[in-house]
């Protein structure tokens, strides 16, 4: 039985991805562009959307007039409670909303090409639960937000190293040894974060735990947003200056190797970048499952397997799909919606449409 | 179930019942042993430093859940257990496997309360200190019901409990005990559009804008500045004016029903009306402890209960002042 994880998932040799992919736009330049400018285009308007709505009733043109009076003279019309609610509830929750969402879109198509599984996202590999153990710790622990965010980051890319360090045999880690690892470290994370659950106190810091393993931006501030930038600056963009090496990698390592591309280093290198991803998303917004896995399916299929397309249209559309998500989860209701929940709820049918698709292309085994 | 004579050896499992069972009983004597939650719940607010002998008694009782360990209580050999009576009968089995008495309570409401009060009298064989509590209880009520009887509903300030602040905000919506003690003490709800207990974002709050905002007793370290000093939330009519207060911790935290729950209402009261409520809230505090603890508490302990460290500027809490 040839298992699922051999199957090659990225530009292969023989031109079989067109199947996966079928909006591949490198043979229609016009296409390309139009296609780069919707996806510019998506997550500007799904900003513009959730900088408009809200439980708070603002006209559009006091949002506008409140966000441009920071930089041109305009005399203010709107009152003070609409500027506070656009400029500190609403601006920094729609920019951190799209950080995460992009971030995770990365993380997951790079996790994708590297371990040539299409299945796999930052939960898969232990990322994301090993951050909500140091996170859910440093709650306990009674820590202020910054606390919470370096106890998430460092757990988080702890796990990534004891799961490689799991996977290597001989000096290199096999894609499903990874996945394996990854399992392993996840139950022992999530056997942690329970511990953590079972000391916290059910009346002050269970409560707490519990709805930040939900996973929520509602709490967002500029500091979390400088946070969360800054390792979706770091991590994209090693993770872009990668992106070639990422396509060669998805190959398989053989021909990875025989091509030259030092395989241990950059897989060490792609999985650090995309701890440092989800560390980040996981400090600032609790665990967001879903969008790092379907997310780059839909982006594939749009752009094609490339990753120095793949991963930005990954995470443009994952920008905007988590904006669109918390935009839901802010306003359907006078109380919050998870979040987490939400992009479950959107996440895992758009998934198994995907992969149904794919499926059916004969693409995936 | 039936017990042969009043009980003299309980083990506590319900975080709130421990301190229940030591005002109805008079003391710490006839706790065997408690969850550790509960014990922390004692050892944090007053009763720890009126009962020192507190610290003693085994907390070893129930794990994760409330999960009975019964071996330790067997070597309690209790002669009656408390257990939650709403959590699911898991609990509940093998305590009543192994033969234990166990008294179930179902908590949340007034009315649950009134029974926890009734029940433990009546298991302790002190019935008429419960129906003395229990009469208190009610004349209080009544006293307030009758003071905002002909209170208009525009009259009634918007006030929103916050169950949770540092970590994710939850609110009490309707149907929970914060919004019967907002009623009774003459407020109006500010979430009651909400059912329960639910996370709301500050927009939400900006939206309900109340003009008393209470927080919880749970936080510890929750105070009202979180909430003046917050870039949104001091827009809210009650940041701006200066009514934001942190629910007072006695023999136990004031927030959910206790014995102590009537000196919480007369405290919200008197901050909402103290034109229609006027108590001496100190003297009140330390008459109740006479009789329900045997304890007089100085004029340190009522400052603490009382928080005034951390609100005593706070409008309208002069009063509460030593």
């Amino acid at each position: 039985m040839t298992p699922m994880l051999a199957v090659p998932f990225g530009p292969s040799r023989s031109g079989e991805s067109a199947r996966v992919t079928v909006g591949d736009p490198s043979a229609h330049p016009w296409r390309t562009m139009w296609l780069w400018t919707l996806l510019l285009l998506f997550p500007l308007a799904c900003l513009a959307l959730s900088l408009g709505i809200g439980r708070l009733a603002v006209p559009p043109d006091h949002v506008a007039g409140i966000l441009l009076a920071r930089w041109l003279p305009i005399e203010p019309r709107w009152t003070e409670i609409e500027a506070r609610v656009v400029e500190f509830v609403r601006l920094p929750r729609s920019v951190l909303a799209l950080l995460v969402g992009a971030s995770l879109g990365m993380a997951g198509a790079a996790l994708q090409g590297v371990l040539r599984n299409p299945l796999v996202g930052p939960q898969i590999v232990g990322v994301s639960s090993g951050a909500a153990f140091g996170g859910a710790l440093a709650i306990l622990l009674g820590a202020a937000d910054a606390g919470v965010m370096a106890a998430a980051f460092l757990t988080g890319l702890g796990s990534v190293v004891v799961v490689h360090g799991l996977a290597r045999v001989d000096g290199a880690a096999r894609p499903l040894t990874l996945v394996l690892a990854g399992v392993v470290v996840s139950a022992f994370a999530g056997a942690l974060t329970s511990l953590v659950s079972w000391l916290a106190d059910p009346q002050s810091t269970l409560a707490a735990i519990v709805y930040w393993l939900m996973g929520s931006v509602a709490a967002a501030s500029f500091d979390e947003v400088g946070l969360c930038a800054t390792s979706a600056i770091l991590g994209g963009g090693l993770l872009l200056l990668l992106a070639f090496r990422i396509d060669l990698l998805s190959l398989g390592d053989a021909d990875a190797a025989a091509l030259g591309v030092p395989i241990e280093p950059v897989r060490w290198a792609v999985l650090a970048a995309v701890a440092l991803l989800v560390a980040g998303t996981v400090a600032v917004a609790g665990v967001v499952g879903w969008v790092g896995l379907a997310v780059p399916h839909l982006a594939r299929f749009l752009v094609g397997p490339t990753h120095g397309r793949l991963l930005p249209a990954s995470a443009l559309l994952g920008g905007g799909f988590l904006l669109l998500v918390d935009c839901a989860a802010r306003t359907l209701t006078a109380a919050e919606l998870p979040l987490g929940m939400l992009t479950a709820l959107v996440g895992a049918p758009v998934f198994a449409l995907l992969l149904r698709r794919g499926v059916r292309a004969g693409s995936l085994a | 179930m039936a017990l042969d004579a009043p009980v003299r050896r309980v083990v506590a499992i319900p975080i709130p019942s421990a301190s229940m069972l030591v005002a109805v009983s008079g003391g710490t004597e006839r706790l065997a042993a408690m969850n550790h939650l509960a014990k922390t719940a004692i050892l944090e607010g007053v009763l720890g430093e009126f009962f020192p002998a507190a610290r003693a008694i085994p907390s070893d009782v129930a794990g994760d859940g409330f999960v009975p360990n019964v071996e330790a209580i067997l070597a309690r050999r209790p002669d009656l257990v408390l257990q939650w009576g709403d959590r699911g009968p898991d609990i509940v089995r093998p305590l009543t496997e192994v033969g234990l008495p166990v008294l179930l309570l179902r908590y949340g409401t007034e009315d649950l309360a009134r029974d926890w009060i009734s029940m433990l009298g009546i298991a302790t064989g002190e019935r008429e200190r419960a129906e003395r509590l229990l009469e208190w209880r009610a004349a209080i009520a009544g006293r307030l019901t009758a003071a905002n009887a002909d209170l208009s509903e525009t009259a009634r300030p918007k006030v929103l409990y916050f169950l949770r602040f540092l970590a994710g905000q939850q609110v009490a919506g309707r149907d929970t005990y914060n919004d019967f003690v907002i009623r009774l003490a003459g407020g109006r709800n500010a979430a009651a559009e909400l059912q329960g207990f639910k996370p709301v974002g500050p927009e939400q709050v900006l939206v309900m804008d109340p003009d008393v905002i209470l927080l919880n007793g749970f936080e510890e370290a929750l105070e009202p500045r979180h909430v003046l000093q917050h870039p949104v939330l001091r827009a809210t009519r009650a940041a701006r004016t200066g009514r934001v207060y942190k629910m007072p911790l006695g023999g136990y935290r004031w927030d959910p029903p206790s014995q102590e729950s009537p000196l919480a209402w007369l405290w919200l009261a008197s901050l909402l009306h103290p034109e229609r409520v006027t108590v001496d809230l100190r003297a009140t505090i330390a008459e109740l402890y006479g009789w329900l603890y045997g304890r007089t508490p100085s004029a340190g302990q009522l400052d603490r209960i009382l928080r005034l460290s951390i609100q005593g500027d706070a409008p309208g809490y002069a009063p509460f002042n030593g």
